[in-house]
This record gives structure tokens, C-alpha cells and sequence, in this order.
């Protein structure tokens, strides 16, 4: 008797826990966006406004080639309607797992709305490798520069994708998400006429980089990349790669080195002491550093230091 | 603009008025009124000249405006053409490279991962515990991992890892995985897997902190416990992460705690392994994983002898995210308990390891760890006339003349081993690992080891451990 009691308690208790479940997704009637990096967070919600849910994975201030594939962000991806992440191999080390482990036909790759890599929507990438690669070339994407949301014009088409998603995926607010894809496309393209103009009087300018990152944005600013940091991507530099390198930034009289706030910053303040070059640690990604909540804003915040820092060295 | 327009209008009125006035009050004094009216005039002129500049700015800024407009009106033309918002794209890229167009078609991705040690042990014929640990003084090869792994379709993905070793090949995991929605957040595995019992044995070598396995694993597990088994693995929906594992199947390989009872046709004597796995994100950079295992299974020592082996496994990772992003320290321990029945007596033993690694560079990390095995039943002898089939529970001990004696049932006695060890990774893909062991035993002489680890990974880009 006593056992059948026990039996009685624990089918209670799973019933329970599955109806507990079940209600708990009903209530989620607002489309459940995740995203690996925050830039996609901020667009999908500047377009999805209040009818969807965001939630990005890695955060701003981090390294995204390196996240920690923690198990609560399976619980994430479980319940996820629609997933977008970088690609080219960026979330390489901790997304494929996470997505494995999820559970959810919606977001698995394939023909699924859910899964939307947005590097499919790049038209123009950039360093996609033609001739054999190997490793010994340092830790290189062969589908090509994972980093072309640096580059703002690269924001209508993800934008567009997510949009045209979310519309497959909840077409009663179709209307809904055209109206509010359409003003960011709105806002941002004149924003980057703007950006286009203050940066325009430093066309050409050269500028060394930490990693392989900026190569999208120099692209669009129209400058020049004079050399990187990193001896090869990913591999931090020897102090004879540096002592080179400092040669050439005095011999070209390079004024700038910028970096992304998440690498380190010892090596590039001492490079840049010892050429008078100033150096900048920028944020890459929205919220990468407090106050920049949308992909504009991180443009705004970018593109003013740069300038600013160029302005003070041709005052000088 | 049209106020300013009125304005200045406005003033050419006031100005013509007021010469107009001057001239009738003054036409007697001709000649100073002739002067005047020339300055007037002058004036007049002047006045001309910047009304005439002034309503060319302000054509011109009106024609600036006008071309903004035109401007967004292109851009909005632009945008509908971009607003084609029905068409999804190929998840396939565009402008493909020879490599990529390689990488694209149904070839499963590929990994091969070599893991090679140098050893020198203070004593011949040295003790190891673990099958791919190093086995003698000199150049070892640990393990050579292939892996092939690949989605089959939209239902399953299949992951299959053969280890190489100077002894032959091990199947160590081949196992598809389920990957489509099923009532209550479940997932199967069915093949041979990596059982879920605690963490170490979930982790590929070459993912694993130090050269050696821990002892307690080494003991109770083996290499690995991998059975042949299908698992099902339950998502419960609750705030932080809880999975539940449960597994049935066969140690189709003879582990140091599991055997396949050749005698017996009954599903109750396969191998059953239990695990409730938890994670806690107590902040962005803090984590702490708990986990319970159980596993139960025939033994082999005689029909219907069964093990029941214990375990309890704690995880925590600390990583700043903020500031110094590659720094992290990283604390894991595992218990386990295994209470096994043989015909001779039940096998009481227990286990426990604990290491602390710190990552203080992108490219270095460092770490000591402690393990522990003990008995509460001591190697025995296996009294005669006693039924019992030799297994692994059984403990080898050499006699003074260095011969074997047999039927030695049992743990020796508390054995505690110490290694520090210092990691150095040229690239994500190579590593560099020195460790010290120091192996003490209450019944036999210390040994000390000294390992040199080289560790080489190919092809594709494997997940990072966490």
C-alpha cells in the first residue's frame, strides 16, 4: 500500500511539473528571439519592438570567439522561436553545442524560419580565403572576416533577414515589423551619411589594429590598416614583432592604434608611448561599454572617438 | 524664411520713407542736400548689395533643404527596394570559395587530436592507474582521438570518436543524438556514449586539466565508462538548469566496477546509470554546476553480483567578464562511493579528488590537484571453495620473488596522490603541459613522476571546453 502511495505522489508531482510547463508557454506569447551577440539583440528588438522577447547570449564587453557555453543558455535556445547569430565560424567554440543541446526543432539548422545565420545576408565579405589556408597562418575564418557588423551598412541587410523572419514566424504584426524595419533603415542610413561625413576628412588616414577585427569598418571609413598588433590573428605578439612594429609607426608617422575593449591593453598603451601614436580600446559591440543600448549609438560612440583623436593629433 | 523676407523688406520702406522726408525739410540748402542724397544713395546701394547676398544664401539654403529632401526620398526608394521582406535567404553563401564549397558539401567534419607524453618514473614498472595515462619512463603516446561528426538529418545528429592508442583502437564513442522537439524537454542518446556519471568521464582527454586521469575516476570508472546504452535526458522547466539522465545499456567493455554478467538473460542486470545535473548562474561571471550520480549493474565476480557505484560532482568557474577577460579560475571535485557484492564479502571503497586550476593568461594556466582512494574492506584473500570469477575488483600484488599471486579481492589500502602542473598553449589548437605526481601509497613504496604533455589538434574547429 505504502508503495503504491509513493508511486501516487511522484506521478502527482511530474503531472504537475509538465502542466506547470505547459502553462508557462502559453504565456509566452511574445516571440522569443536569442541571439548570440548583442548587435543582433538590438536590432531584433528596434524591429520587434514589444512584440518579441531578446535575449543575447554573449555580452558587449566580451570576447565572442570566446564565450563559456554555460548550460543555462540551453534552457535559452529551448524555448527560442528564433535564433540569430554571426557565423563565419565566429561562434564556432560554444554555439553548435548549446544549440545540440536545446532541443528545438525551430532553431536547428537546415530550412528552419528559426535559424538564421545573418552572415548569409553579406553580401560583400571580406578576406574569404581563395588560395589553400592553413592554422600555421594564425586562427583564420576560410568562409571569410567574421567581423562585418563593424561595418554599419552591414546593418539593413541583417536587419532586413530578422524582419523577414519575424514576419514568416508571427505574421499578424507583419505590419507591424515592416513599419519599424523600415524607420531603422531610415534612421540608420542617415546616420551613416553623417558618420560618412565626419570621417571624411581623414580618408586614407593609417591606423594600426590589435586583431584582424576592424577590417570591415576601416573598409567603410576608407582608411588604411598599417599593420596589426597580433602577429597573426589570435596570436599575441612577440617583442620582435613589436619592436617592428613600432619602427614602422614612426616611420610612417601612423597616429592611431585601436582595439576592441576586450583584448588586452598593456602592449598596445606601451607601443603607443613609446611612438606618441594614440591609442584607443573601443567598444564592438552594443552594450560594450555603459551607455551604447543600440547599434547607432555604438557608431556614434566610435566614430566620435576616432575622430576626436585624429582632430587632436592634427592640431598638434 | 518668409518672416526674414518681411523683414527686410520692412527696412527698404523705413529707409526710402525716411530719405524722402529728409528731402522736403532740407531743399533749401541744396548743395548739403545733394551731398546727403548721395550718401543716401551710397547707402541705398549698399543696402541693395546685402538684401541681393541675402536672398542668395537663402535661395541657396532652400535648394541645400530641397536636396536633403530628394535625398531621403531615395533613400526610401532604396529601402523599398530592400523591403522585399517575403524573400528569405539561402542559408548557403553567396560568392563561395574553393574552400568553402569543400566545407559545404555532406563530408562530416573531421578532428584529429594527438596527445603525446614524456615520462620519467622514479621506479621500474611504475603504478599507473588509467589506461591512456602515461605508461612507462620515456616517450608515450597517450591517446590519438579521430572524431567525425555531423547532423544525419533534421531528426539527428551523429558523433563518432575513435581513440588510437600503441595497444589498438578503441571505439570510444559512436552515438546519435535526437535533435527534434519531444514532449517534455527529453533528449536521447542511443550508442555508445560517455556515460553521465559525474563530470571527468563526460570529458575527452584532451580537454581534461592534467596529464594523469584523477584517481577516483581511474578506479571507479576506468579510462572511461562508456557503455553501449540508451539514455534519455529530460530539461526540467525550472528557473535555473536541471537535467535528468537516465541510461540503460551494457559495459560491452569491462570496466574496473561494471562487467556483463555472462550468465544471465535479464534486462534487470544491465548496466543502469542515474544523473541529476544542476547549473547556477549566481552572476555573469560566477557558475556553479552540482550533479548526483548513481550506477548499478552486475559485476561479474558471479551471477547476480552487482556494484552500485555513487557520485557527487561540484563545478565552479569564475570568470570575470569585465575586466581581465581571459583570467579565470576553475575549481572541480567529484566523490564517489562504490559498494560492491561479491560472493567472498562486500567491497566498501570510496574516492575523492579535488583541483583548482587558474587560467592567469589567455595562453597559460596552472592548477594542483589532490586525489584520494581508500577502502573500509582491505585486500583479502578469496577463501577456498568459494565461487568467484576473477575481475577487475580483483588486486594484483607480486610476492618477493616478483611473482603474481592470485586471487587478491580488493583495494590494497589508501592510496593519495598530489600533482601540480603548469599548461602553456602556443594556439588554440596546440598545447603544451608539465606536470609533477606524487604518488603516496600505506602499503608500498612513494612514486614520484614527472610528465612533459604535447597535445596537437587538426581539422575542425572542436568545441571549448567548459
Amino acid at each position: 500500500m505504502k508503495k503504491l502511495q509513493y508511486i501516487q505522489g511522484v506521478t502527482i508531482t511530474i503531472i504537475l511539473f509538465i502542466s506547470i510547463a505547459l502553462l508557462a508557454q502559453n504565456a509566452l506569447a511574445q516571440v522569443q528571439i536569442v541571439t548570440s551577440v548583442p548587435d543582433f539583440a538590438s536590432i531584433a528588438k528596434d524591429i520587434g519592438g514589444d512584440k518579441v522577447e531578446v535575449v543575447s547570449l554573449a555580452k558587449g564587453y566580451q570576447d565572442p570567439h570566446f564565450v563559456d557555453a554555460k548550460p543555462i543558455f540551453v534552457t535559452k535556445l529551448n524555448k527560442a522561436d528564433l535564433l540569430v547569430y554571426n557565423g563565419l565560424e565566429l561562434e564556432i567554440g560554444w554555439l553548435p553545442i548549446l544549440i545540440t543541446g536545446a532541443r528545438n526543432s525551430d532553431i536547428l539548422v537546415g530550412n528552419s524560419i528559426g535559424h538564421y545565420n545573418a552572415s548569409a545576408s553579406i553580401k560583400d565579405k571580406l578576406e574569404v580565403h581563395t588560395s589553400p589556408i592553413d592554422r600555421s597562418m594564425g586562427d583564420i575564418h576560410p568562409g571569410g572576416n567574421p567581423h562585418y557588423m563593424l561595418d554599419p551598412r552591414n546593418g539593413i541587410p541583417v536587419a532586413r533577414g530578422i524582419a523577414a523572419r519575424l514576419i514568416k514566424i508571427d505574421p499578424e504584426n507583419a505590419a507591424f515589423y515592416e513599419e519599424n524595419f523600415k524607420s531603422f533603415v531610415n534612421a540608420l542610413k542617415l546616420k551613416i551619411s553623417e558618420w560618412s561625413e565626419q570621417l571624411a576628412p581623414y580618408k586614407d588616414t593609417k591606423i594600426v589594429t590589435y586583431h584582424e577585427l576592424w577590417v570591415y569598418f576601416l573598409d567603410w571609413a576608407k582608411f588604411k590598416q598599417a599593420g596589426t598588433i597580433e602577429l597573426k590573428p589570435g596570436i599575441p605578439p612577440t617583442p620582435s614583432h613589436v619592436a617592428d612594429l613600432i619602427k614602422n609607426i614612426k616611420a610612417q608617422d601612423i597616429k592611431l592604434i585601436i582595439s576592441a575593449n576586450y583584448y588586452p591593453q598593456k602592449t598596445p598603451q606601451i607601443i603607443a608611448q613609446k611612438t606618441g601614436a594614440t591609442f584607443l580600446a573601443l567598444p564592438t559591440m552594443v552594450e560594450g561599454q555603459d551607455g551604447i543600448n543600440s547599434y547607432i549609438e555604438l557608431f556614434d560612440v566610435i566614430v566620435d572617438e576616432i575622430t576626436s583623436a585624429l582632430k587632436n593629433k592634427k592640431g598638434l | 524664411m518668409n518672416s526674414s523676407r518681411n523683414f527686410l523688406i520692412l527696412i527698404i520702406f523705413t529707409l526710402i520713407f525716411s530719405a524722402s522726408i529728409n528731402h522736403e525739410a532740407l531743399s533749401d540748402e541744396s548743395s548739403d542736400v545733394k551731398k546727403e542724397l548721395q550718401e543716401l544713395r551710397q547707402m541705398m546701394e549698399q543696402m541693395q548689395k546685402k538684401i541681393d547676398a541675402l536672398e542668395e544664401k537663402n535661395r541657396a539654403l532652400e535648394q541645400q533643404a530641397k536636396q536633403k529632401e530628394k535625398l531621403v526620398k531615395e533613400e526610401t526608394i532604396i529601402v523599398e527596394e530592400e523591403t522585399d521582406l517575403t524573400v528569405i535567404e539561402d542559408p548557403v553563401q553567396e560568392n563561395q570559395s574553393f574552400l568553402s564549397k569543400i566545407q559545404n558539401t555532406f563530408n562530416p567534419e573531421i578532428s584529429v587530436i594527438g596527445t603525446f607524453a614524456a615520462a620519467y618514473y622514479s621506479q621500474n614498472d611504475p603504478i599507473v592507474f588509467a589506461e591512456n595515462d602515461p605508461e612507462n619512463t620515456g616517450v608515450n603516446v597517450q591517446e590519438i582521438e579521430v572524431g567525425f561528426k555531423s547532423v544525419v538529418d533534421s531528426y539527428f545528429r551523429f558523433d563518432l570518436f575513435l581513440s588510437f592508442s600503441t595497444e589498438g583502437v578503441e571505439l570510444e564513442e559512436a552515438y546519435g543524438t535526437t535533435l527534434f522537439s519531444l514532449p517534455l524537454n527529453s533528449q536521447f542518446r542511443i550508442g555508445r556514449a560517455r556515460a553521465k556519471f559525474g563530470r571527468i568521464n563526460q570529458i575527452h582527454r584532451h580537454n581534461q586539466n592534467f596529464v594523469t586521469l584523477p584517481l577516483p575516476a581511474a578506479q571507479f570508472l576506468g579510462e572511461h565508462l562508456n557503455p553501449t546504452s540508451i539514455e534519455a535526458n529530460f530539461l526540467v522547466p525550472v528557473p535555473w538548469y536541471l537535467e535528468l539522465s537516465a541510461s540503460g545499456g551494457s559495459p560491452d567493455v569491462e570496466t574496473p566496477t561494471f562487467a556483463r554478467d555472462e550468465n544471465a538473460n535479464d534486462i534487470g542486470k544491465l548496466l543502469y546509470i542515474f544523473h541529476i545535473a544542476n547549473f547556477f548562474e549566481l552572476s555573469e561571471s560566477l557558475g556553479v554546476s552540482l550533479g548526483g550520480s548513481f550506477a548499478t549493474g552486475s559485476n561479474g565476480t558471479a551471477a547476480g553480483e552487482r556494484s552500485n557505484l555513487y557520485g557527487i560532482d561540484l563545478f565552479v568557474k569564475y570568470r570575470p567578464l569585465k575586466n581581465n577577460p581571459y583570467q579565470e579560475v576553475m575549481f572541480q571535485s567529484e566523490f564517489m562511493y562504490l559498494d560492491a557484492q561479491t560472493p567472498e564479502e562486500t567491497l566498501e571503497n570510496w574516492g575523492w579528488y579535488a583541483e583548482l586550476v587558474y587560467r592567469f593568461a589567455k595562453r597559460w594556466n596552472s592548477g594542483f590537484r589532490f586525489g584520494i582512494i581508500d577502502t573500509n574492506t582491505p585486500v583479502r584473500e578469496v577463501e577456498e571453495g568459494v565461487d568467484i570469477e576473477p575481475s577487475n575488483l580483483f588486486t594484483s600484488i607480486r610476492n618477493e620473488e616478483g611473482e603474481e599471486e592470485e586471487g587478491m579481492l580488493g583495494l590494497l589500502g589508501r592510496t593519495y596522490r598530489l600533482s601540480p602542473m603548469l599548461t602553456f598553449n602556443p594556439s588554440e589548437f596546440s598545447q603544451i603541459r608539465l606536470q609533477y605526481d606524487y604518488l603516496n601509497q600505506d602499503f608500498a613504496e612513494n612514486q614520484h613522476a614527472i610528465f612533459l604533455q604535447f597535445q596537437y589538434a587538426i581539422g575542425a574547429h572542436g568545441a571549448h571546453p567548459f
